[in-house]
């Protein structure tokens, strides 16, 4: 594309992608007066930073904050491993039902979780998990595996098979040659998939409202959604929140884009 | 004693560990003697606190919720009880309750909506005794309130507040022009717009979402009684395009007429949830709209500068008078909790006159009553608007009227169906005659799956 | 060549070895092959394939809260086909699927397009057209409700206001049309960055010598699209296209917070129909059905796009 093109139509994404944060923001920052005004839209006036003092003070939020993080990072922790392994398996190893499991992968996104959280709710009560954050660790992978597996199969198969062969010459067990050679070739892809299985823990809401009862341990979607009380919005409030649940993710993917997208590209590896 | 026991003994009783962990290890220490073991079974049963779960609505009345939350821990502690408190709010308690409810594990208390008993009747446990026993004590509940209550002839629900939705008029604009509260909506409230409203500047007459919402519904099952229709007839049965199809067709007519014809209602009113309305007020860009008190709450409690300058009335009504719908929240205990005295208990302390007058003082009017005796409650008289919220509440209909409420009335209004009907009228551009029969159809459904109990 | 040249799940690698004895059948690495995809298997059967198994059942039963299911057979799936306002829920569905997938491929391929084309601040630039994918969705509906707001909201103000471009605002969420639109919109603004960002990776595979011998055979940029950059990201194109499909199609969230539904069923898809009718109308047997209605037909479009993948790589 040429250089003025690109600059236009990036200029005009960027402001679409952007504005709604922008806004967020500065919803967040105006006071009570300010918002049921339309005087000076787009700065706040006076400057506020009521609702976050409140939000800090006043409710659960730095609790939920945590809660976040532990599920977030333990979940994904978990899917990561098990869609690592299962996709090593499935892309290298010759077995029976090899070429149904790897084309099922998918399929399992079919069933959407405003069905399966009934029956879910259920089970997990059943493993004595229900009101506790360890439900929810192990609930989550169950809709980010999946894409893990899938995006870990794809990388493993770009990665020439003579590299664990040589390995496994030289003595190497398969999973030796699997820890040892494949796996640090492959980080660039279990990162994408750790981020994007991360990204989708933080931001889950139906699971976290059902399984979790207690005020403490709720997460932060969960969390903001209370302060939704009938038909009176806090917006400012409630905005607050929003910025700071989103930061932390935002901050992260600035930070490791450039992984993602390595991730999801052939690494130095080209087959 | 070994000390070590007694040290295991004291965290348990304050609940630091759990009653297997106070066992294991106190096995240990003891050798596992069985002797020992009985010894420490008797203490760990002695010591082990009764656990009661409990679920709450977390009300816009922030005052309110902390007055609650406060007097159950002092009946916790008074009672030796180890109370644990969920809150929800309106949006998400319906999909944690049926969730619950299917996996087995339903909270021994709720406070739920007017639907609730209907709804959930299968797993709820029959409250008749202390129902009737506090409605005795306190004059007698209002009849919609015991209406909705029970259910097969027994209670399933102890009531406890009610809301109403009043008529809100900008006092200000209407002494302006020296009007006077509108008493019909036609042709009064029509007029009474007209005469206030000012679309140059963005000021319009009248806001009444028909969109799907609770207040759009709640508006067209009011305005369809108003003029002596309604839903269902005496014994439940449908009736919307049938025995009261005159009537209907007429309330109908009129709603969309305020959007269409007299254009007293700003643009883009069908799009509006239940949020927006109160939002359109307080930007000061409605002379009159019809809420629940909630939005009056908001504007007392922030100090809003229209707080003074709104007045509350009852709301308008039609040829055959101003019938509304009431709300209550009650108090619900699920069969499967095996605390159930330990509810009622709870029940009885809350719903004690001292306890909820502390509750009702700080809801600036949102906690109406449900009992006759607590209708003549001094409170009632302390703000000239509250007489509104009062007078609305003692005449106000159950959900179903003229007939008993049923699962069917309560699907028909949570599946929206009378404001699908206006809009289908407004952007579907149905004559109204059509939408009427259409969802007529679709009430017909609902009334031979539901049956009528 | 992870992503970018991927295959659809399903297409077997050549080359393997003969296997003999009780290998033969369960194939050579079959010890090993197990222990590693057991964990997967594991999780799927307990947390996926068991819920999944019993909301079937479910979807044919007559079950309402807290009373015991009655078996039905398929009777709920035949009042669904006749009933008014799911087809109309169906047809939304689709409309809303297929209208978003396309804004988000156009998007999608636009943002890949500028990410690699010569400009500065790349990194900065992806990740911050990633903000919307990677905020919580709830969040973002909630935000898009407040800036959809007749009155009060910016949109408006900024149509009206500040550009002058109409007279008055417009109820986004209040008519038909815009109402459809609307949400659409929010959808492709939440989604496209994945679009994009998979292409862009698709693009950094694709060999920059095709771009060359394209270009040295007198294509212009408009051709080399065409020709070289188009077909190196036919695979991930349907892939992505797929899965979106499939995560438009169940979407929930942003109907449900911006019109629930509404106005008069004018946005009702198919999740939010499941809702309703699973908690206003307590009836969890039909709302099940309603959810998995669909699910045969989409089970059937990814095993014919799987066939069509592997019989057109014959790699």
């Amino acid at each position: 594309m040429k250089r003025a093109l690109a600059y236009a139509v990036l200029l005009a994404l960027v402001l679409v992608v952007v504005f709604p944060f922008y806004w967020m923001i500065v919803t967040s920052l105006k006071g009570e007066d300010q918002m049921r005004s339309l005087v000076s839209m787009f700065w706040p006036s006076p400057f506020v930073l009521d609702n976050y003092r409140q939000l800090l003070a006043r409710t659960e939020f730095t609790a939920w904050f945590r809660n976040s993080v532990f599920v977030a990072v333990s979940s994904t922790f978990l899917a990561t491993a098990v869609g690592t392994i299962g996709a090593y398996g499935l892309a290298r190893l010759q077995f029976l039902g090899r070429g149904f499991m790897a084309s099922a992968t998918l399929i399992t996104y079919l069933v959407p979780p405003s069905i399966l959280f009934i029956p879910l709710y259920s089970q997990i009560r059943n493993l004595g998990l229900a009101d506790s954050l360890t439900g929810l660790i192990v609930a989550y992978p169950s809709f980010t595996v999946p894409f893990v597996t899938w995006l870990l199969m794809g990388y493993f198969e770009s990665i020439p098979e003579e590299l664990e062969q040589a390995a496994m010459i030289d003595g190497a067990t398969r999973f030796g040659a699997f820890w040892r050679v494949v796996l640090p070739l492959a980080a660039p892809g279990v990162l994408a998939a750790g981020l994007y299985a991360f990204t989708q823990a933080w931001n889950e809401f139906l699971y976290a409202l059902v399984f979790i009862t207690d005020v403490k341990l709720r997460t932060l979607p969960v969390g903001l959604s209370t302060f939704i009380t009938g038909d009176v919005y806090g917006w400012g409030f409630l905005m607050a929140g929003a910025v700071l649940t989103t930061l932390p993710v935002i901050a992260a993917y600035i930070y490791l884009q450039k992984y993602m997208v390595e991730g999801l590209t052939a690494g130095s590896v080209k087959g | 004693m070994d000390r070590r026991i007694s040290n295991l003994a004291d965290q348990l009783a304050a609940g630091l560990i759990a009653r297997r962990e106070f066992l294991r290890k106190a096995a240990v220490i003891t050798g596992g003697t069985a002797a020992g073991l009985t010894v420490l079974r008797r203490m760990a049963h002695a010591q082990a606190k009764n656990k009661l779960r409990v679920w709450l609505f977390k009300s816009f009345v922030t005052a309110g919720n902390d007055v609650l939350a406060k007097q159950i821990e002092a009946w916790g502690k008074e009672r030796g009880v180890d109370v644990e408190i969920d809150w929800a709010t309106f949006g998400d308690r319906e999909q944690k309750t049926v969730a619950s409810i299917e996996a087995g594990n339903p909270p021994d208390l709720a406070e739920m909506n007017i639907y609730g008993p209907m709804r959930y009747k299968a797993v709820l446990r029959d409250v008749t005794k202390v129902a009737s026993a506090l409605a005795s004590a306190k004059g007698g509940m209002l009849p919609f309130a015991e209406r909705s209550m029970k259910v097969d002839g027994k209670y399933l629900g102890v009531p406890r507040y009610a809301m109403i939705t009043v008529f809100y008029i900008r006092r200000d604009i209407m002494e302006a022009k020296g009007l006077k509260p509108p008493k019909l909506y036609d042709p009064d409230v029509v007029e009474f717009a007209r005469k206030t409203m000012d679309p140059a500047k963005d000021l319009w007459g009248f806001g009444q979402t028909l969109n799907r919402s609770d207040d759009g519904d709640g508006y067209m099952q009011n305005i369809l009684w108003s003029y002596g229709g309604g839903v269902w007839d005496k014994d439940g049965k449908p009736s919307l395009a049938t025995t009261f199809r005159e009537q209907n067709l007429k309330a109908l007519q009129f709603s969309v007429d305020t959007i269409q014809k007299y254009k007293i209602q700003p643009p883009g009113v069908m799009g509006w949830t239940d949020v927006s309305n109160n939002e359109a007020y307080l930007a000061g860009k409605l002379v009159t709209t019809n809420n629940g008190a909630s939005l009056y709450y908001a504007m007392v409690q922030k100090k809003h500068a229209l707080a003074d300058k709104t007045l509350l009335v009852l709301t308008p009504g039609g040829p055959a008078g101003s019938l509304v719908g009431a709300s209550c929240y009650n108090w619900a205990i699920f069969q499967k909790s095996k605390q159930a005295e330990l509810a009622e208990d709870l029940i009885r302390w809350l719903e004690d006159e001292k306890h909820f007058k502390e509750y009702m003082q700080v809801s600036i009017g949102q906690a109406g009553p449900v009992y006759k005796g607590r209708a003549d409650d001094p409170y009632w008289k302390s703000d000239p608007n509250f007489e509104a919220i009062l007078q609305n509440i003692l005449r106000s209909v159950n959900l179903g009227y003229p007939g008993p409420m049923t699962p069917a009335a309560a699907e028909v209004q949570g599946q929206k169906i009378l404001t699908d009907m206006a809009g289908r009228v407004v952007t579907g551009g149905l004559s109204p005659d059509a939408a009427l029969k259409e969802a007529h159809a679709r009430v017909e459904e609902i009334w031979k799956m539901r049956g009528k109990g | 060549m992870a992503i970018s040249t991927a295959r659809l799940p399903g297409t077997v690698r050549s080359g393997a070895k003969r296997p003999v004895g009780l290998a033969r059948w369960l194939g050579p690495d079959w010890r090993l092959g197990f222990l590693f995809v057991l964990p997967i298997v594991l999780l799927v059967l307990a947390l996926v394939a068991y819920p999944f198994a019993y909301a079937v059942y479910l979807s044919m039963t007559r079950k309402y809260v807290g009373l015991p299911p009655v078996f039905v057979g398929f009777e709920n799936y035949v009042k669904l086909t006749w009933d008014g306002f799911f087809r109309r829920a169906v047809q939304n569905s689709f409309v809303f699927t297929f209208a978003s997938v396309a804004c988000k491929l156009i998007l999608g391929m636009a943002m890949a397009l500028v990410l690699t084309s010569n400009i500065r601040w790349r990194s900065l630039w992806t990740g911050v057209l990633l903000i919307p994918w990677v905020a919580p969705t709830v969040v973002s509906a909630l935000n898009f409700l407040w800036i959809y707001d007749y009155s009060l909201g910016v949109l408006n103000y900024l149509l009206v206001h500040v550009f002058r471009i109409l007279p008055q605002g417009v109820g986004w969420l209040s008519e038909p049309g815009t109402a459809m639109a609307s949400v659409i919109a929010v959808n492709v603004w939440r989604g496209f960055p994945f679009f994009g960002i998979s292409f862009l990776a698709g693009m950094k595979a694709i060999p920059a010598e095709m771009y060359e011998a394209a270009a040295v055979d007198g294509a212009n940029a408009l051709q080399r699209f065409r020709h070289v950059t188009v077909p190196g990201l036919k695979n991930i194109m349907m892939i992505v296209m797929l899965l979106s499909t499939i995560w438009t199609f169940n979407d929930f969230t942003i109907v449900y917070i911006l019109t629930k539904g509404g106005p008069g069923g004018a946005t009702q898809v198919l999740p939010v129909l499941t809702y309703e009718i699973a908690f206003g109308a307590q009836r969890l047997g039909e709302a099940i059905a309603v959810a998995l209605y669909m699910l045969p037909a989409m089970a059937a479009v990814i095993i014919v796009l799987a066939r069509y993948m592997r019989k057109g790589r014959g790699r």
